[in-house]
């Protein structure tokens, strides 16, 4: 299995200056990303950074105000049956139409996928122990997530997207909907970009990492790199300090007394210059988890 | 082959399976000629993805402990590592780092290092072994 | 101590304050119905002749009428229950620490009191002036209406079974309506009795919303309900049997349309068709010529007050409930598309086509239904109406039978037209626009022919004028009609909403259909021996088959699913 690289495969995903405002708020500010067939891309950032809107963005439903976005090398506004019959989503709201029974709601969906794999489906249907007969609306939330997942994966699309695809699940759920995602990866040639506040799940399946806030990118690479360029330390300061030193480069501090806990971005030897130069010392070192900076960059204080 | 993929800790995970792997077979508990789960299996088993998996199994066989082989899957190798003495230490020279710089933060002097190192070397011995 | 803040703190307060806020938008389009309604209070006074009365009377009638039921929607205090999709109470008010009979009996109370004002507001300034209320009758008429409100809300609010509950609504309907007109008869054999029965009605519906709502908190109908369990599971096994694929994405939405929207229209036809017969039967019982058909004079009002409106029914409705086929989803909160329709790889003019399918299919439909509702209220009538029908053509009663079947076709056609200006205007998924279209259509294209030919039948200076410019109107309404089409497609075409070869589909569907309607126009008005109207014919032929609305309907959608 050969890794992607940018130059050899294409962008299955290209979007450029992507801005979008609702209103006087800026939802989307310039963003630029691109994804490459056969990755699995993580969408990060706090509620109402502007994932959702990004991914609408992706299926058509929200026209571009500035920059453009290109699905599969098409526009997805103007042309939503070549865009949309090679992919698969799953919302964040799951949005399914209660009245219909299961099996109504799958044979609706196959009419309008050529490719769909009636046995995958029903392989689909017996694992995630969905009874045909009944109605959606009485089905439980993590039933509706499978079924809604069901109908996105049993046409084999080129690309999934996931909008929160474990949000509201239990741990059994969120186990079976990982593993029916992580199948799909396997497979060649498909590629799977979900958004997700389960930054575990994220790190354990995602190649590349896309981290929003406030409609910019802040975070874009690939997920250990991400993680390589900041570090988690402490600093012991010779006397205790009334409030937070300022670091920097540093996302977040906390702490109290002489000893602080900064979130740095950067080398470690950049880490040991700015420490020197506040005058402390750096007495622990690690590679923080990607839950750690998502909320020191969202919320600390420093730059 | 039972693995344990810990996101919170400091490694990538690839670096996480080779480093298992390589614990397990120096350990004993996987023999010269046994067979490693296939790529999507011990991606699902461990629920990560299987580029990762497949990352660490090619690091793992560039390192010598295992051998691919198209169609049969991937074996635990026969043969010692046929890397030259120099590219050996290199890369023993990076896990050095890391146990020297945390030794130094912690205050724990050279000796004391060595003696820990020859004590779990000793745990270390394969149960036939002992 | 602010004694107004404190009633604010209060439950009532709090009730009354959430009826003013949520309905804000609302109240301004009941103020503007009133003003409608002074305006033509206005017209009728500056008018002249007594017909035309009788139209700025019908105007501002169905100005209360529309004023009315849109109050009830607003102040009935009713919610979508998201998990069961039904109209019910708000579940969140369940879990207050309010007393069962507090959360019933307070919005209805205070729905009541709003609901009467209006009414009150409407009779005495607007309506005053066509109908004399005595003060008595005031009283009656405004208990009865209150009456028949709390029965709205409580069967909305308890009873969680959709058919069942028109099933009792249209019974309560009719009830409330024998009690109206038991009044008005002053028949002896029930004098002194309306209102004790008029008390029982309300008493009934408060106990029945107290009821409900207990019930509701007990968790009575948490579960679907064991027969609509065995009804899906029924459905599902019968449903095993038949062919498993749809053929091609178009049936698979015009099957999602059907299911979701089809019925709408013929059940509530039908349901407003099934009223009239009914009240047509107690009509002829209480008025004491049952059994004695052959009266000229009752076979007239038969027709008049009964077969006519019958006939209207689908036309107002269409035009009415056209926003609601605008929609793929009724019970979603915004216009927006729901996700499973906006993301499947379906062209907005395939989108679109299915849509018009349905509506045509529901017209037809809705148009056999009524037909079928209009023979059941002549039956009883026959030997003098197919007598009289005779005289109307040369070919006798079988001619008569065989004329109806192009007014049958017409019809099917009108309300398909309502039904597509709505649709066009509602996929916008804009509420305002789709409503002030529905209003427009109605008043406009549906009204605005008749109250035409009903001036110039009285006024004859306004005839003559008519008369003369006539054939221009009707080519400028055309060219209009024709530029404005072009304009869509066009647009239409350049977005990539609709393809070329649709267009030329609709164009040429459009020319061929409006051939032939001007040539059967032409060929009744030569057989009626008026063969100079034959050119109005033909331009109304070319002008009632919708066009425009075709070519507006995949950009209307492309707007609202690429926003």
């Amino acid at each position: 299995m050969k890794f992607p690289s940018p130059s050899s495969a294409e962008a299955v995903i290209a979007v450029s200056g992507l801005s979008r405002h609702f209103g006087a708020k800026a939802a989307l500010n310039d963003v630029s990303m691109f994804v490459s067939r056969g990755s699995v891309l993580g969408l990060v950032g706090e509620n109402g950074a502007g994932k959702t809107t990004l991914i609408k963005h992706l299926l058509g439903s929200l026209k571009a105000q500035a920059g453009s976005v290109r699905v599969f090398g098409l526009d997805p506004v103007l042309d939503p049956v070549g865009v949309l019959g090679r992919v698969g989503y799953l919302s964040e709201r799951r949005d399914l139409p209660g009245w219909m029974r299961v099996d109504e709601f799958m044979r609706y969906t196959q009419a309008f996928y050529p490719g769909w794999d009636e046995h995958y489906a029903a392989q689909l249907l017996e694992q995630f122990q969905l009874d045909p007969a009944q109605k959606i609306k009485t089905l439980s939330q993590g039933q509706q997530a499978k079924i809604g997942l069901l109908t996105a994966l049993a046409y084999r699309p080129e690309l999934l997207i996931l909008d929160e695809p474990s949000s509201g699940l239990d741990p059994v759920v969120r186990r079976d909907i990982l593993e029916a995602i992580i199948r799909i990866v396997a497979e060649e040639g498909r590629t799977v970009l979900f958004s997700s506040h389960l930054l575990d799940e994220v790190e354990r399946v995602a190649d590349h990492v896309v981290m929003l806030q406030h409609g910019r990118v802040v975070l874009n690479g690939r997920t250990e790199d991400v993680r390589g360029e900041h570090i988690s330390a402490v600093l012991a300061f010779a006397e205790p300090l009334a409030k937070a030193p300022v670091l920097a480069g540093a996302h977040a501090v906390t702490g109290f007394g002489s000893e602080w806990r900064v979130l740095f971005g950067g080398s470690h030897l950049e880490l040991e210059a700015a420490a020197a130069l506040i005058g402390a010392r750096v007495v622990e070192e690690r590679t923080p988890t990607l839950d750690e900076i998502l909320v020191a960059r969202a919320g600390g204080k420093g730059s | 082959m039972q693995l344990r993929i810990s996101v919170q800790d400091g490694a990538p995970i690839y670096q996480q399976i080779v480093e298992q792997v390589k614990y397990l077979v120096a350990a004993g508990r996987l023999k010269p000629g046994d067979d490693v789960p296939p790529i999507r299996v011990l991606a699902e088993q461990l629920r990560i993805n299987p580029n990762t998996v497949a990352r660490a199994y090619l690091e793992l066989e560039r390192e010598g402990i295992v051998i691919m082989r198209q169609g049969f899957g991937t074996t635990v190798a026969h043969v010692k590592t046929l890397l030259p003495r120099r590219e050996k230490l290199r890369i023993l020279a990076e896990p050095a780092d890391v146990l020297l710089t945390n030794a130094r933060h912690l205050n724990v002097g050279l000796e004391e290092v060595i003696t820990l190192l020859r004590e779990r070397d000793a745990a270390m011995q394969p149960e036939s072994s002992k | 101590m602010n004694v107004g803040r404190l009633f604010w703190r209060t439950p009532t307060g709090a009730m009354l304050w959430e009826i003013w806020g949520r309905n804000k938008a609302n109240f301004l389009w009941q103020a503007a119905a009133l003003a409608a309604g002074f305006f033509f209070v206005g017209c009728n006074e500056h008018g002249a002749s007594r017909d035309a009365s009788a139209n700025w009377a019908a105007a501002a009638f169905s100005c209360f009428l529309l004023a009315y039921l849109h109050l009830l929607v607003c102040c009935g205090y009713f919610e979508v229950d998201a998990r069961t999709m039904q109209l019910s109470y708000p579940r969140r008010l369940l879990f207050k620490p309010v007393s069962t009979a507090r959360l019933a009996l307070m919005p209805m109370f205070l729905g009541g009191i709003i609901t009467l004002s209006s009414f009150l507001i409407w009779t005495e300034l607007v309506l005053r002036h066509w109908v004399n209320f005595t003060p008595s009758g005031l009283i009656w008429i405004s208990a009865v209406q209150l009456s028949f409100f709390w029965w709205i809300q409580a069967l909305a609010w308890s009873f969680p079974f959709p058919m069942g509950r028109l099933f009792v609504l249209i019974v309560m309907g009719i009830i409330h309506f024998l009690v109206w007109h038991m009044a008005q008869t002053r028949a002896d054999a029930w004098s002194g009795w309306h209102w004790p029965i008029l008390f029982a009605l309300l008493l009934s519906a408060l106990s029945v919303a107290w009821l409900g709502l207990k019930l509701m908190r007990r968790g009575k109908w948490e579960s679907p309900s064991r027969i609509s369990l065995f009804w899906t599971r029924w459905t599902y096994t019968a449903a095993q049997g038949r062919r498993q694929q749809f053929r091609s994405a178009l049936a698979a939405q015009f099957w999602l349309e059907w299911r979701r929207q089809g019925l709408l229209l013929p059940a509530v036809s039908g349901g407003v068709a099934c009223l009239f017969i009914a009240v047509a039967f107690l009509f002829r019982k209480i008025s004491g010529t049952a059994g004695q058909s052959g009266d000229p004079e009752m076979a007239a009002s038969l027709i008049t007050f009964f077969v006519l409106p019958t006939l209207a029914v689908p036309l107002i409705l269409s035009a009415l409930l056209a926003p609601l086929m605008a929609s793929f989803d009724r019970f979603h909160s915004t216009g927006e598309l729901p996700v499973y329709i906006a993301v499947r790889p379906m062209s907005n003019g395939g989108l679109v086509l299915a849509k018009l399918a349905m509506a045509l299919a529901t017209s037809a439909l809705t148009c056999f239904v009524t037909a079928a509702a209009c023979l059941c209220l002549v039956l009883p009538e026959k030997g003098i109406l197919f007598s009289k029908a005779g005289l109307v053509t040369p070919f006798g009663p079988v001619g008569f039978m065989t004329g109806c079947v192009p007014v049958l076709l017409l019809l099917v056609i009108w309300t398909w037209k309502n039904l597509v200006a709505g649709i066009g205007a509602g996929l916008t998924g804009r509420t305002w626009i789709s409503v002030a279209f529905s209003l427009g259509t109605l008043y406009v294209v549906n009204f605005g022919p008749f109250l035409l030919v009903d001036t110039a039948r009285t006024n004859v200076n306004f005839r003559e004028v008519l008369l003369h410019w006539l054939t221009t109107i009707l080519i400028a309404c055309l060219a209009a009609k024709i530029t404005l089409s072009i304009t869509a497609f066009v647009l239409g075409v350049r977005r990539n909403a609709i393809t070329a070869r649709a267009v030329g589909w609709m164009a040429g569907g459009w020319l061929v259909c409006g051939l032939f309607v001007a040539g059967f126009a032409g060929h009744v008005c030569n057989e009626i021996h008026k063969p100079d109207v034959w050119i109005w014919a033909g331009l109304g032929g070319f002008l009632i088959l919708p066009l425009t609305d075709l070519a507006i309907a995949p950009l209307a959608l492309a707007w609202n699913r690429h926003r």
